[in-house]
């Protein structure tokens, strides 16, 4: 049957009538999909912030002194110096990461080749910087005989973040490579706005861990 | 192209016959790894159901412990692991599963007119996580099962046996499948709804679904934080949780009930929604204050995120913060309240029939409002600290869990089965199994709340001769609790399958789409996508649909001024 809802003023979102086929359309996927990546972000930041909970009520409530004494002397703190330039390499890789994307808006293939492979190297520059800070941190060990709370909430947290870069880091390669394949086109490229989403957020991630860990 | 809807763009999708996956044709696509929500749906009912019996047999071995003060079924030892899985699978292995994964996949994209959830492939990776989870947390009993209680909380669970680690696993695992299922759900209610099903025209079960699956992907990410650093600590001596090595046993206390505080709501909220399209069906009357009822149900979703620390009075926490949480907690007093004074508005004056779903929805409305009420004591600080890991504790949950979520699901269970099946269940069978169930289970758990008040702890294999006969009239009638299931299975999957009569698409006059279609309905729900024009409850006048390819039987909508009037907007 013709179908005059719309004559008859009903308000119908969420899809259309077509007069002539009597057919349903949905704007489908993009947006679906985008809902549900940014809802599965919102997990992810649950689960941060659980772990952050956790440091946070052990070093206001449980420890009487942070960082807390072990065998009757006091941890050092983190060294600062290090953690800021190991900052600017991943803040920096959020800048080339958003300026691939504008390359690839703009249509401007080299621009965003440029750009992701120094974000690449930037993501694994950082991996690396805090496997450097993981062997020279004087906290007390993640677990085990020499395990405190400081080592604990510390390498939980920034470990699960580093997890996090190195899954960024693997994810835009294979982005990269999928756009070498002509996987993506102007109009449809989801999987590149995932990707930004992704790696922006483990950004913001290391914000809040920098100013926890290192400037608190 | 008639545009009714500004700003919504149109894309060459779908069209009528234009299906989103087709429909495979070989039976493990079908029926075993299927992306159909359906029978995901139903896969999940039977893992769910089969993982009830275990969970039950386990409780029977508890009721049989406490046939004598002296019990000796089981050593002290075995009965800690056995109440301890008891809990732990009816809480992740039954009730979440079947709430949100069974009712949810079957009953949710029907009812919004959808043809499937948002990400098919997810939904299929998620329910195989849950039988893998439960396989993995039945498997602990042979490496000695976890025994620090469903809670299992430290220091003792980090001394468990190596099952504790298994659980986490398992736990760990059935979290990710309810994140999954949440984002799921979520985007399938927010962007696939039929045209014209504003939130004021969904269905209740979908609003409490709606209001779920929050809770599932935020509160159970919590719970995966705190089965991650329980692991690691049990594993490699990660000191979080050891007082011993400067740790918090309290922060486990926190971390664990962020999660499950919110999942109280998670196994209650869609049994809420289950509740509400029973009462106005079989009461032939639309719901009372449908907003209301809404609105509460996000309320309650909400408000369930602050009242955690309710199970940590007595814990050693922060004493400052006993009052507001206490506070908070009895807020939670009021939707629930508006709920249940408009569920029995609905009743009012209606013309009821008292088929099995509405007698088992009628009874939640009594055995949740006493759960509800023993809530309000333990809510109380002062007295909490008497209640507190007692029996009255053990009475107040299980009239929750059984007496609501489990008594919503029976109803769910009769009311949807014609719909699953295209069979009609017998009546007779289904009104006896009501009457055993509910006179069973309040003799089984009434008695709780004497022996608790009466000074009985929770979690004890052997108890002072004082209490011996509430006990053993409580292990009886949960026999009978037990020997009513056969009589529920025996109707279900053999009575009904052989002998029910064809159901029609609609045998209880509903009027959410679900009853629009054939039952059991067709591989893709909707040949076409109906229009929606009001909300499905208005009894006595025309069918808000329109555009439906509907099943004989089903009546259209024919929309006049005074049936559904044009919004003034």
């Amino acid at each position: 049957m013709a179908v005059s809802v719309a004559k008859q003023g009903y308000h119908l979102g969420h899809g259309e009538i077509d007069d002539h086929h009597d057919t349903v359309i949905y704007n489908e996927t993009r947006d679906m999909r985008l809902l549900g990546f940014v809802l599965f972000l919102c997990a992810d930041v649950i689960l941060f912030s659980s772990f952050i909970f956790a440091y946070i009520y052990l070093r206001t409530t449980v420890s009487p002194v942070w960082p807390p004494i072990v065998d009757g002397k006091q941890l050092p703190r983190l060294d600062v110096a290090f953690a800021c330039f190991n900052s600017v390499v991943l803040f920096g890789s959020g800048v080339t990461m958003h300026f691939a994307m504008e390359g690839w808006r703009h249509a401007k293939k080299r621009m965003f080749n440029l750009f992701m492979g120094l974000t690449i190297l930037l993501g694994a520059g950082f991996l690396g910087g805090q496997g450097y800070e993981y062997m020279h941190a004087r906290i007390g060990g993640w677990g085990g005989a020499n395990g405190s709370i400081f080592g604990a909430s510390f390498f939980t947290l920034t470990g699960m973040h580093g997890f996090h870069v190195f899954v960024g880091v693997c994810y835009l390669i294979i982005l990269w490579l999928q756009v070498g394949r002509n996987v993506y086109t102007q109009d449809r490229y989801f999987g590149l706005t995932a990707g930004t989403l992704y790696w922006h957020f483990v950004d913001v991630i290391w914000v809040a861990l920098f100013f926890l860990f290192y400037l608190w | 192209m008639a545009t009714l809807a500004p700003g919504v763009k149109t894309g060459p999708y779908h069209a009528v016959l234009d299906h989103i996956h087709p429909e495979p044709t070989s039976f493990i696509r079908r029926y075993i790894f299927s992306i159909d929500a359906k029978v995901i749906g139903v896969q999940y009912m039977i893992t769910g159901g089969l993982f009830f019996l275990i969970a039950g047999l386990l409780a029977e071995i508890i009721r049989a412990q406490l046939m004598s003060p002296n019990g000796a079924v089981v050593t002290p030892a075995t009965y800690n692991a056995i109440y301890s899985m008891h809990g732990s699978a009816m809480v992740w292995m039954v009730i979440i599963p079947l709430v949100s994964g069974a009712f949810g996949n079957f009953v949710m994209p029907l009812q919004i007119g959808a043809r499937d959830v948002a990400f098919p492939w997810l939904n299929l990776v998620a329910f195989w996580m849950f039988p893998v989870a439960g396989i993995i947390l039945f498997s602990s009993f042979l490496v000695g099962a976890p025994d620090a209680g469903w809670t299992e909380y430290p220091p003792i669970s980090l001394q468990g046996p190596p099952g504790t680690s298994l659980w986490c696993i398992a736990i760990f695992l059935v979290g990710v499948s309810s994140t999954l299922t949440g984002i799921n759900f979520a985007v399938t209610m927010l962007k696939m709804r039929a045209p014209g099903m504003t939130f004021t025209r969904m269905p209740l079960f979908v609003w409490a679904q709606l209001a779920t699956s929050p809770l599932l992907f935020v509160a159970t990410t919590a719970l995966g934080a705190a089965l991650l650093a329980l692991f690691v600590e049990r594993t490699f001596g990660v000191p979080f949780y050891n007082p011993a090595h400067g740790g918090s046993p309290v922060l486990w206390q926190h971390m664990f009930w962020f999660y499950s505080h919110p999942a109280v709501y998670i196994m209650i909220l869609p049994v809420f929604g289950i509740i509400s399209e029973v009462l106005p069906t079989f009461s032939k009357k639309p719901i009372f204050g449908y907003k209301m009822v809404a609105f509460s149900t996000v309320s309650i979703a909400l408000l369930g995120f602050t009242v955690w620390a309710h199970h940590m009075f007595t814990s050693g926490m922060v004493p400052w913060l006993q009052l507001p949480f206490m506070i908070l907690t009895m807020l939670i007093a009021i939707p629930t309240g508006v709920k249940i004074f408009s569920w029995m508005a609905t009743l009012w004056g209606g013309s009821i029939d008292w088929k099995t779903p509405m007698l088992f929805a009628t009874a939640f409305l009594i055995t949740f409002t006493c759960g509800g009420l023993t809530g309000f004591f333990l809510a109380a600080v002062p007295a909490d600290y008497h209640e507190h890991g007692s029996y009255f504790v053990v009475a107040h949950f299980h009239y929750v869990l059984y007496g609501g979520s489990v008594m919503g699901l029976f109803a769910g269970f009769y009311y949807w089965w014609p719909k699953m099946t295209g069979k009609m269940y017998n009546e007779t069978m289904g009104q006896i199994h009501f009457w055993i169930t509910f006179i069973a289970f309040n003799g089984t758990f009434m008695p709780m709340h004497w022996l608790g008040l009466m000074g009985m702890p929770r979690r004890v294999a052997i108890y002072d001769p004082q209490y011996t006969f509430w006990n053993q009239f409580a292990s009886v009638s949960s026999f009978i609790l037990a020997l009513s299931m056969l009589l529920f299975l025996y109707n279900m999957l053999i009575w009904t399958p052989r002998k029910g009569k064809p159901a029609g698409p609609n045998p209880w006059g509903g009027r959410t789409l679900e009853w629009m279609i054939s039952s059991p309905p067709p591989y893709y729900n909707y040949k076409k996508i109906p229009a929606v024009l009001a909300a499905p409850y208005d009894f006595g006048n025309p069918l808000p649909y329109i555009g439906l390819d509907a099943a004989p039987g089903a009546v259209e909508a024919t929309p006049t001024a005074e049936s559904h009037p044009v919004p003034t907007h």
